[in-house]
């Protein structure tokens, strides 16, 4: 045998799991605080009237989804990624040092801009562009982060010991090349302090584009930011975790490859369903809308294969908390990969945008796949990394009903919201006038954004519990020993 | 076929990047040239609507409110003429926003005044009962950013070719030339006087004593981006 | 033949190959498999025995395997 190191090395993505669990409570709270804004606008004051330039519902919106998707989400891949990464390629960071250089250097400076992401856009500082305001100095920043994951990705995978790429590989590859390719496009933009010589805010920069090519360019970022931090990079997860921790392996590789390409190919086209009948040209609408009904085939692909790869497990399910998650997040996953298509055929879209039903949808896709797959990818990794068992089994089953039971009262009452308020905006009398003011409109959602705040509300608490699990978890819960360690992850009481 | 591929990063990077950038080709690049052409009647923004136009971004107004009108009639019968290409053809960035907590604010400028403006902003509810906008308060404290606004302006003329100091074709056959100052200090002065031209129409004596003082507070510049919008 | 014509057709016969391509793949995939050519299943254990001290599915050199 040559010499190989004793044990694979998860520095950084310890360093990364800290962060998605804090970032986590932390966006979710700001959510939280949006959801009660909506249902009682006194919200919008709670740190006093003098305050409510930072805490009213546009300042914080920003925060909330920025830290939930690049925060909560993104970090929680990248651990994932320093995790899994080194384990089905065979190889430990503690062989490069240049490698676990460049790891350190990828968390603390995406650390750093993530600080001062967060301060400007309490500030204002926006460049207006959903999932993309940061202005360009930030962007800059992101650009060189991002370059940081590329090496460590491509770094890991030149010294790897397994020849062929695991599945989970080629969706973290797409990750990278993706967004990459999406935030430059979406991004260019002439930093106006340098243009104008040296007039007005230094941090200010005017997009390349102009009304209804921004759009374009934004939507085709928006969607694919979707596609690509939201999606492939938890199908990478999920298709580790789920055959690891129920020791099944994947029901079908052929049936991944498939759909891993289908996606890659489809996804893409499908940023025009948020443009329909706006002013883009039809056929762009038209192909939008096309493709994102053939979404549905790729995005089963993989969910089919996760759930089959369950066959003749199922017991799994009733016994592991884990297990449940992942199930869960795999459902999930089915239900708002349908629920998107049907919302981007055109007739429906007309009622269903620009109301409550999209963030409906957003978050079932949300808290219900993304969510709960991070919780349990951070459930299986944490025993591993510190060796110690998972502290509470029974708080983790109670943390999953009552997240379960946040998103249902979530999508559930946007469904009705939304639903009603497009009825009632294109509701007309008898003589053809409008039949609601809009104020009528907004009204009448009022029991709906409670519910959701409750709903909203419920999988916080769960959060909570989820952070104190794992602050036991990694200080005081028992110590294991490596045998323990092949599938079901170990859990006490 | 793909056997291979799994196995050679590079070509299996390679071949990702073709298929996923392949839509954007196809989708995006064609139409560039022809959407960013002017409407006739579209003119490019004074220096205080640009400044209000930056309050707008500053203050996430597009989180809530749409700049988009689709062609059905519930919508051109609750806000006018539904949205055209070329109307959006000075917009850096677009606001179509993508929710409608509050209604659509693209043709707000013909049905609403400075002075409901100015009442609503303070105290949403108060103006529309049952509103749940909160009070922007700070807006009649807080000075506006003139100079960054001028900054934008230079930058989209230079590279861009915004027809600033031109004379521009309006839909009734009159012609309009929308000025850039030569100079910062005469930026500032021009806007000073649109803001001079809100500000007598406001009741807030804090704001009419800021703008006498010369001074554009945030709500003014605001007002003034809002009443252009038609 | 004006442009959208011509894109008519093109869009048309795109399609008719990328279904014929992704038939054929399938197709592929699976013969192979059944044929014995190619076993492609075996790499859906690359996860699950991934630790440090099992032996990878396929080295990465061949070197390296007969080295040991």
């Amino acid at each position: 045998m040559e010499n190989r190191p004793l044990e694979y090395d998860y520095t950084v993505a310890k360093l990364f799991m800290y962060n998605a669990i804090f970032v986590g409570v932390a966006g979710m709270l700001a959510g939280v605080i949006l959801a009660w804004q909506m249902a009682f606008p006194q919200f919008n004051y709670i740190l006093g009237v003098n305050f409510a330039e930072y805490t009213n519902f546009g300042r914080l919106r920003a925060i909330h989804t920025d830290s939930v998707i690049y925060g909560f989400v993104l970090s929680a891949v990248w651990s994932s990624w320093y995790y899994i990464g080194q384990r089905v390629l065979k190889v430990s960071m503690a062989e490069s040092k240049l490698l676990m250089f460049v790891g350190k250097a990828h968390f603390w400076i995406y650390m750093a801009a993530s600080v001062i992401i967060v301060i400007g856009l309490q500030l204002g500082i926006t460049s207006s562009k959903e999932y993309s305001e940061f202005e360009w100095p930030i962007d800059a920043g992101i650009v060189i982060v991002w370059v940081l994951w590329g090496i460590s990705i491509f770094g890991l995978i030149g010294i790897r010991r397994e020849k062929s790429l695991y599945i989970s590989i080629w969706y973290f590859i797409a990750t990278f090349l993706a967004v990459a390719m999406l935030h430059i496009f979406n991004n260019a933009e002439i930093p106006t302090y340098f243009a104008s010589g040296g007039i007005g805010a230094w941090y200010h920069s005017v997009s390349m584009y102009a009304g209804t090519n921004d759009a374009l360019v934004q939507w085709w970022f928006g969607h694919n930011a979707v596609a690509f931090v939201l999606t492939t990079p938890i199908i990478a997860m999920i298709y580790y975790f789920l055959p690891k921790e129920s020791g099944q392996a994947v029901y079908s590789y052929k049936l991944s490859l498939l759909a891993f390409w289908g996606l890659m190919f489809v996804y893409l086209w499908a940023g025009g369903h948020h443009l329909l009948f706006s002013t883009v040209p039809d056929w762009m609408q038209t192909m939008g809308s096309v493709f994102s009904v053939v979404l549905i085939l790729p995005s089963w692909g993989s969910a089919v294969n996760m759930l089959l790869t369950m066959r003749g497990e199922w017991q799994q399910v009733a016994t592991s908390p884990l297990i449940k998650f992942m199930v869960m997040a795999s459902t999930f996953y089915m239900f708002s990969t349908l629920e998107g298509p049907i919302q981007a055929i055109k007739s429906v879209n007309a009622l269903a945008h620009f109301t409550d039903w999209i963030i409906g949808h957003v978050h079932d896709g949300a808290l219900g796949w993304v969510g709960f797959m991070v919780i349990a990818a951070i459930f299986h990794m944490a025993p591993r990394i510190f060796k110690r068992e998972i502290y509470s089994r029974s708080l983790m089953s109670t943390q999953f009903w009552i997240q379960t039971l946040g998103v249902i009262l979530y999508f559930t009452s946007m469904w009705i919201a939304g639903i009603t308020q497009g009825m009632m905006w294109r509701a007309h009398d008898e003589y053809g006038n409008l039949a609601y003011s809009f104020i009528d409109t907004v009204v009448v959602l009022h029991p709906y954004f409670t519910i959701r705040a409750v709903g909203g509300t419920l999988y916080l608490v769960g959060m909570f519990m989820f952070a104190y699990n794992m602050y036991k978890t990694m200080t005081s819960s028992r110590v294991i020993e490596e045998s323990e360690l092949q599938n079901a992850t170990p859990m006490g009481a | 076929m793909f056997h291979w591929l799994e196995k050679n990063p590079f070509f299996f990077a390679v071949a990702v990047f073709v298929v996923i950038a392949f839509a954007g080709l196809v989708e995006i690049l064609p139409n560039f040239a022809q959407a960013s052409r002017p409407v006739v009647g579209a003119k490019p923004y004074s220096t205080l609507e640009l400044t209000g136009r930056l309050v707008y971004i500053k203050n996430n107004c597009n989180g809530c409110h749409s700049q988009l009108i689709r062609p059905f009639k519930s919508e051109t019968d609750r806000y006018g003429h539904y949205s055209l290409s070329g109307e959006y053809a000075y917009d850096r960035p677009f606001l179509w926003g993508s929710k409608r907590t509050g209604p659509d604010l693209m043709r707000v400028g013909n049905y609403r005044t400075t002075d409901w403006h100015e009442n609503h902003m303070k105290d949403p509810a108060a103006v529309v009962p049952g509103s749940i906008m909160p009070a922007y308060t700070w807006l009649y404290k807080n000075i506006a950013d003139v100079d960054t606004a001028y900054a934008e302006q230079l930058t989209v003329q230079k590279f861009f070719a915004v027809p600033y100091n031109k004379e521009l074709p309006m839909a009734d056959g009159s012609k309009v030339t929308v000025a850039l100052a030569d100079t910062l200090e005469g930026a500032r002065a021009s806007a000073l006087e649109e803001a001079k031209v809100v500000a007598a129409d406001m009741k807030d004596q804090s704001v009419k004593d800021a703008v006498a003082a010369g001074n554009v507070p945030e709500i003014v510049a605001l007002i003034a981006y809002l009443n252009r919008l038609k | 033949m004006d442009i959208a014509t011509f894109q008519a057709y093109g869009f048309f016969f795109f399609t008719a190959f990328m279904v014929v391509v992704l038939y054929s793949y399938i197709y592929h995939l699976y013969s192979s498999q059944k044929k014995g050519t190619r076993d492609y299943e075996k790499y859906g254990n690359i996860a699950l025995n991934d630790d440090i001290t099992d032996q990878p599915i396929e080295m990465v050199s061949k070197d390296d395997e007969t080295k040991k």
